[in-house]
């Protein structure tokens, strides 16, 4: 069909003006002619010419034919179907008859979609080139035939980051469906900030905000690592819907132990509340911690009443206690040494009073205290990292049985020093104590305390490489300081070392080759045997040698982070191990050094992995070079926090133990939080112009409604329409030659030409 | 407490001491020396004023103490060999004495810098005379810029065995203690009471100088004195640790 239009430029002033003229030029012609010819054939003449400036005239209207053909469209359609972990909550707080939670999210838009005489999938295909996703944290195209078989396992959905994209490549005549609980946790979390959406997109939602009930921890906050015996805060934030008028109980867990629990009263539908529970570590290491509420009856998620977290727990300083026998020169340049260390804090106790000693006074003009033997023994002896006996004999003091305590003390990890003196080893009685067989050397009774000695220490094979007697780096310059160290004047001999030999004796008469500073292990505490009082000389008499006092500094601070079992004296490390997802590989490294500190590969590594719920499994270690690197895989199956333990031993005989840590979680914390955003469906359906559907009102007449918005968003009809000028065709040309050959032919005939 | 008092507190304390089985055999075979109290001998002036002085002292020191200490004392020269075997080190006199070689000047720094410990105590008691002038000198040449300076009441040397609120000695020039502290310890302690001579006795065990006005009381407080020294010396700021302040500050409140 064509219609005609006028499409001419010209403005119409333009065109009257010419009319006017024209008009003007015709009543001239008339009058120039009726006094010529008679009226009829001047009139006639004048209606001729009159038709062809008419013609004229229109045509400076642009009058053209426009021909329109209407060709309707198959609109394109952007169907995006969630499938992350979410969608596998129950769709309904209404469980089965049977108890069991009803269908899941995901399941009941399958249902939606695929039952029915003619599925509604079906009928969109028909209707729209249907282009149809599955998203998560990532978007992916599948087939209609392929919806039945759709799992939700996505560990994320970065919804309102692909939704724009989505729209961007759906196409300007497009809409977008959207089956969806409008849980996201990408980057984004709001549509604020999110690119404007092309398209109108249609938002089903599904599972239902009405009667959901759920109680779930959420935002944990707790440090990374924390201080030992310093207290830390764990901030936590309870919700819970539907479960208004209960109280739930919160439990606090170290591993598997209780360290608290609260209950927390659910006063509202849409219940939140903070907490905040506060925990003073006493053990150094990486401590996996837990907050669980226990399942409440019709909560539809319960992965969310639970939370780990580990900490790693450090020590600010390495805590030492000193029993010094009596105030000596040896005391005042160990208390030096380690005063003088900002690692090191020192609680020191000197006797200042034999108890047979007199004094001129009452007490109460002494500054003496009593020593707290019950407290240091039964309470506080667990909060030291290492504990000295500097000449000091338990026998004038204190009942021989709180040694039991020291015992256990090295036995669950803490270090005990011995240094000699009159009150020490063998003349300190220890021979008949608990402590004989901690001590790394060999205790009879019959060992003395040799004084004006001249003992000199000679370093062993062992201790050349030892870090605590490695005072220099150089393994040359090393030897040459210990050989510069000051002669000793006072040695304990004892039958001989049970432990390592560092230092032994070397000098007049029997003092040659008896053990000087012996180390060993006891449980898993570390003890070491300083066989002189004397080692105060290697500072003071270094100093009168215009020698360095470093030497002696040095031997004493590193003698204490061994004995504290600082990580960087561990003859086995196992390396920080980031966290891992679900399925991901794990590399676990550790370091394997030998008695004498230089790395070995041929040591036998035990690697052992426990599960959240302590299920262990062997990892096979191997050595990666000749640096004592080994190397072990581990693939976790779950999220949780699983134990690393590393055991190294070499020759049979063990080199050492670490243990570790490692969580592995999905990062997007899919499962946190199961409560369908509807409201941020709305939103999204609000501002891309589309709507929003509730996944039980999803029908036919929900189809209608969407073709109709879309329809008036960006019709689907599309006109072609074809222009032909009046003026580029052959007949308006021919009528006014045919005008003005009748005239010219009338005129001739008349005789005015 | 007055003399008589103080005689039989002492007089008693040896006695059972003495009741003890072989006390001093038992020291001599079993316990080591731990202490040796050693004199500077400087040119110039005089040295030892009270040469009979430090047998008293450490004898009271190990009646009191778990401390074992040489009875007699160690007479040392600034550039001996063996100075740094002996930490702690007395210097007394009477006299201005002569001024100390840049040697030992140096020596001596490195000594008290180091870990060393100096008691000075002046015999005369004249402020800005003889060897207290001349103590002053020396000490500028060695610390130069670090002058001596009061040793506040809660100094540790003041409560390092006795909880000290009196300074003794034969007189009482200055009724307080003064020093020179390197960061938060004090390696010089000087008295000016002239603590030697009231330590001091005669052959037969009679004291030698009269302590005025306090009488012996004002000695006995001169021997307290030399040992919290003594045991300040080996134990540096030990009562100034956390766990003794409690302690001390609740004996103090009690006693005042």
């Amino acid at each position: 069909m064509k219609d005609l239009y006028l499409v001419g430029s010209l403005p119409w002033w333009v065109i009257a003006l010419v009319g006017l003229g024209t008009g003007a030029l015709l009543v001239q012609q008339f009058l120039s002619l009726k006094q010529r010819l008679a009226l009829g054939q001047s009139s006639f003449l004048v209606f001729l010419r009159t038709c062809v400036y008419i013609l004229l005239i229109f045509f400076l209207l642009g009058p053209a034919l426009v021909d329109k053909r209407v060709t309707k469209l198959r609109r394109p359609l952007t169907v995006l179907i969630d499938s992350s972990e979410s969608m596998a909550f129950p769709a309904s707080s209404k469980a089965t008859q049977d108890g069991k939670p009803g269908k899941s999210r995901l399941d009941l838009v399958r249902e939606k979609l695929l039952n029915g005489q003619e599925p509604l999938i079906q009928k969109l295909n028909r209707d729209y080139d249907l282009r149809l996703y599955r998203f998560g944290t990532s978007v992916e195209p599948i087939s209609p035939g392929s919806l039945s078989q759709l799992k939700a396992q996505d560990e994320g959905t970065r919804l309102l980051e692909l939704l724009p994209r989505a729209a961007t490549d759906a196409g300007a005549q497009s809409g977008i469906l959207l089956f969806t609980d409008g849980i996201t946790n990408g980057d984004q979390k709001t549509l604020d900030g999110t690119p404007a959406l092309s398209v109108p997109v249609f938002t089903v939602g599904v599972g239902e905000t009405e009667g959901f009930t759920d109680v779930r921890i959420a935002e944990v906050r707790a440090p990374e690592f924390a201080f030992r015996g310093r207290e830390f805060k764990i901030d936590l934030t309870v919700q819970a819907y539907g479960l208004k008028g209960k109280s739930v109980p919160l439990y606090f867990n170290r591993g598997k132990n209780l360290i608290t629990s609260r209950p927390v009263a659910i006063d509202s539908d849409s219940f939140e509340q903070k907490i905040t529970f506060s925990f003073n570590p006493k053990e150094l290491g990486t401590h996996s911690f837990s907050l669980s509420i226990p399942a409440q009856p019709g909560e539809q998620i319960t992965e969310n009443n639970h939370k780990e977290f580990k900490v790693d727990v450090h020590r600010d300083k390495i805590r030492v206690l000193t029993l010094s026998g009596s105030p000596a020169w040896n005391y005042r340049f160990l208390r030096m040494a380690m005063k003088q260390d900002p690692l090191i804090e020192l609680v020191s106790f000197v006797f200042l009073r034999t108890p047979t000693d007199t004094v001129d006074v009452p007490d109460n003009q002494l500054s003496l205290i009593p020593f707290p033997i019950d407290d240091i023994f039964l309470e506080e002896l667990k909060n030291f990292d290492v504990v000295f006996f500097d000449d000091f004999s338990h026998r004038a003091y204190f009942n021989p049985v709180y040694l039991e305590r020291v015992k256990d003390f090295v036995r669950d990890g803490g270090g005990l020093a011995m240094l000699g003196g009159f009150r020490s080893f063998d003349s300190g009685g220890y021979a008949e104590s608990a402590l004989k067989d901690v001590l790394p050397v060999e205790l009879d009774n019959k060992g003395r305390y040799q004084t004006q000695a001249t003992v000199r220490p000679v370093l062993t094979a062992s201790g050349k490489v030892h870090p605590i007697t490695r005072l220099l780096p150089d393994p040359k310059a090393n030897e040459e300081a210990w050989a510069k160290m000051p002669p000793l004047a006072d040695l304990n001999q004892v039958r001989g070392a049970r432990g390592e030999t560092l230092l032994s004796a070397s000098g007049d008469g029997a003092a040659t080759g008896s053990p000087l500073l012996t180390i060993g292990r006891f449980g898993k505490g570390r003890t070491l045997a300083l066989m002189t009082d004397d080692v105060w000389r290697w500072n003071f008499i270094a100093v009168g040698n215009r020698e360095t006092p470093q030497n002696h500094l040095k031997l004493i601070r590193q003698a204490v982070r061994w004995l504290a079992q600082e990580p960087a004296f561990e003859q086995v490390q196992i390396r920080p191990i980031p966290t891992s997802r679900p399925g991901e590989k794990v590399t676990i490294k550790l370091r394997v050094l030998k008695d004498d500190f230089t790395p070995t590969p041929q040591a036998s590594v035990q690697l052992r992995v426990f599960g959240p719920e302590g299920e262990p499994s062997l990892v096979s270690a191997t050595a990666d070079s000749e640096e004592g690197e080994y190397t072990g895989e581990y693939t976790p199956t779950k999220e949780g926090s699983y134990r690393v333990e590393a055991e190294a031993s070499l020759a049979g005989k063990t080199l050492g133990k670490d243990k570790t840590s490692f969580s592995v979680a999905f990062p997007y914390g899919e499962t946190d939080d199961g409560r369908p955003r509807t409201d941020l469906l709305k939103q999204i359906a609000e501002a891309s112009h589309g709507e929003f559907f509730s996944i039980n009102d999803w029908n036919d007449k929900a189809l209608d409604k969407i073709a109709a918005k879309l329809e008036s968003h960006a019709p689907s009809q599309i006109v072609e329409q074809r222009q032909t000028r009046l003026w580029s065709t052959l007949w308006p040309f021919s009528i006014i030659l045919a005008l003005l050959s009748v005239e010219w032919w009338m005129r001739r005939k008349w005789g005015l030409i | 407490m007055d003399r008589r008092n103080f005689i039989r507190i002492v007089s008693q304390s040896i006695l059972a001491a003495s009741l003890l089985p072989n006390r001093a055999a038992y020291s001599q075979e079993k316990r080591p020396i731990q202490f040796v109290f050693a004199q500077i001998k400087y040119r110039g002036g005089d040295w030892n004023p009270h040469p009979l002085a430090v047998t008293p002292l450490m004898e009271e020191l190990m009646q009191r103490t778990s401390v074992e200490a040489a009875t007699a004392k160690h007479e040392v020269a600034i550039t001996d060999r063996d100075l740094f075997n002996y930490p702690f080190l007395y210097i007394t006199g009477k006299y201005e004495f002569e001024p100390f070689t840049a040697e030992e000047v140096e020596v001596l720094r490195r000594f008290l810098s180091y870990g060393g410990f100096l008691l000075a105590d002046d015999a005369l008691g004249q402020q800005g005379y003889g060897f207290d002038m001349a103590l002053r000198r020396e000490m500028q040449k060695i610390f130069p810029g670090n002058e001596f300076k009061r040793l506040p009441s809660g100094h540790a040397a003041l409560r390092s065995y006795y909880l000290l609120r009196r300074v003794g000695g034969v007189r009482i020039v200055n009724p307080n203690l003064e020093g020179i502290t390197l960061g938060n310890v004090t390696p010089v302690i000087y008295c000016q009471n002239d603590l030697g001579g009231a330590w001091e006795r005669d052959q037969l065990g009679k004291w030698t100088n009269a302590c005025t006005p306090g009488g012996e009381e004002q000695r006995r407080d001169a021997f307290h004195l030399g040992i919290n020294v003594i045991l300040y010396a080996m134990t540096e700021n030990y009562k100034d640790d956390l766990i003794h302040v409690p302690f001390i500050r609740k004996r103090l409140t009690r006693t005042s």
